[in-house]
């Protein structure tokens, strides 16, 4: 571990960090939790002249409920939105996501806006935020807007933040009455990134399918929503999943010494089929 | 800001004992901890924070002092293997655990092992033997199977240690 030096800075406000991000031009990333970005700095994959630090910020933390969604804070960590009482039971597919993150070590630092900002295309929790329609704000400093999920996550490590953005917030809606959910991974060891993992909403009427989404990660540049395969299962019960979700298309899975990219299409369908099902199972038992 | 280059001045608590070194920005918490103030119980194992080697309590909960900046952690208490002894120098109970059950091979892990199940017992929870492996799955070892470690975490905390 021999690291290039680089400068440590250390920011009071989201709005100081945008500013050194500016004054960095490019040159600079910034730390929240660091346990993606300091990984990446001790192997060697990444060059930079500073890191700056975010996490003793005061703003940007937290969990609030506003109206059909839970906003969380960029910078509150795995274990906190994993155990926070309205995330368990407004939003428990982002509960359990986050609990799949790493180790409890990586957890207690690790952040959410880190993980959404580092947008690894196996990772959990930005695959839990394309499924459920999630949306980002975003600040330089002076100005924010608003990203949709499945907008900002563009491709491998790759986001739709300008040098000088950082995550600010997330929205997230909470589960609606009637909804299920399901989350399922395959990965080699608890805690590591997911070889594929899916996550999934449905709403039953009368034991049959009316609504749902369903988002697959690991299976391509980045996490992906999967329309077709929500239409294919309208109308559908539990018990038919298997028989209407034929082979996935639009995957663009690769091949590494985790798996090759058939095994991932492999698991692509398989975990559709479990998760959809959990999902039907669990709003049957909210009926 | 604070962003001088080479030369960042951290004090830390370490083990009860404060400790102000110069160091650049970009040193780790284990590196500061090894190389400039001589504290070397925490092991560098895989420096991607999987392995588990250099777990150590940052204010009470457990990092991988090998992906935390020693900069990040100004002012905090940073407790290694070390600071378990007690102020007579006796090994804690924890750590009596694990030399009665053997839990310890080649020795690597050890410290790592005894901080994230030190955090375990300091939360006041009774975990049962599948508990403690899912803790336990982010500190590897090579050498016990893991069977001696869980023993001596179980018997620790049953003792209420």
């Amino acid at each position: 571990m021999f690291v290039k030096p680089f400068r440590y800075v250390r920011a009071a406000s989201l709005a100081e960090a945008a500013h050194g991000l500016r004054e960095a031009d490019g040159g600079a990333r910034v730390l929240a939790g660091g346990q993606s970005l300091l990984p990446m700095m001790n192997l060697g994959l990444l060059d930079l002249d500073a890191v700056i630090d975010v996490s003793h910020v005061d703003e940007a933390r937290g969990v609030a409920e506003d109206d059909g969604y839970l906003r969380i804070g960029a910078l509150t960590r795995h274990r906190e939105v994993q155990a926070d009482p309205l995330v368990t039971s407004r939003q428990p597919l982002l509960a359990s996501a986050a609990g799949r993150v790493g180790s409890s070590r990586i957890r207690a630092r690790g952040t959410l806006g880190g993980s959404l900002a580092h947008s690894d295309p196996a990772a959990e929790l930005p695959l839990a935020m394309i499924a459920l329609g999630a949306t980002y704000e975003v600040t330089d400093g002076t100005a924010t807007r608003t990203v949709r999920a499945d907008e900002f996550h563009v491709s491998y490590f790759t986001t739709d933040l300008a040098p000088d953005e950082l995550l600010a917030e997330v929205r997230v809606p909470t589960l609606g009455p009637g909804w299920g959910w399901g989350f399922q991974e395959v990965s080699r060891r608890p805690g590591d990134f997911a070889i594929v993992a899916a996550a999934a909403l449905v709403r039953l009427a009368d034991g049959e399918i009316v609504e749902s989404r369903l988002a697959l990660g690991g299976v391509s540049e980045r996490a992906l929503r999967l329309g077709a395969v929500e239409s294919s299962v309208t109308g559908a019960r539990a018990g038919q999943l298997e028989e209407r979700i034929g082979p996935i298309e639009g995957l663009d899975p690769v091949t590494d010494t985790s798996a090759t990219a058939d095994h991932r299409r492999h698991l692509a369908r398989v975990l559709s089929v479990r998760a959809l099902a959990d999902a039907s199972r669990r709003a049957e038992e909210a009926a | 800001m604070n962003d001088e280059r080479f030369g960042v001045s951290t004090t830390l608590v370490v083990n009860g004992r404060p400790v102000t070194r110069s160091a650049g920005g970009h040193v780790t918490l284990l590196r500061w901890l090894r190389d400039e103030a001589d504290v070397l119980d925490p092991k560098y194992g895989c420096g991607e924070g999987v392995c588990g080697a250099c777990t150590v309590l940052v204010d009470g909960e457990p990092a991988s002092a090998c992906i935390v900046l020693a900069a990040q952690c100004e002012g905090a208490a940073i407790t290694t293997a070390a600071g378990l002894l007690g102020d007579d120098g006796e090994p804690s109970p924890l750590q009596r655990a694990f030399h009665e059950h053997h839990a310890a091979q080649c020795g690597f892990c050890t410290p790592g092992m005894l901080m994230c199940a030190q955090a375990m017992l300091a939360d006041g929870t009774t975990r049962s033997r599948d508990e403690i492996r899912e803790e336990l799955h982010g500190n590897l070892c090579r050498c016990t199977g893991y069977q001696h470690i869980v023993d001596a975490i179980e018997d620790a905390q049953g003792a209420g240690r």
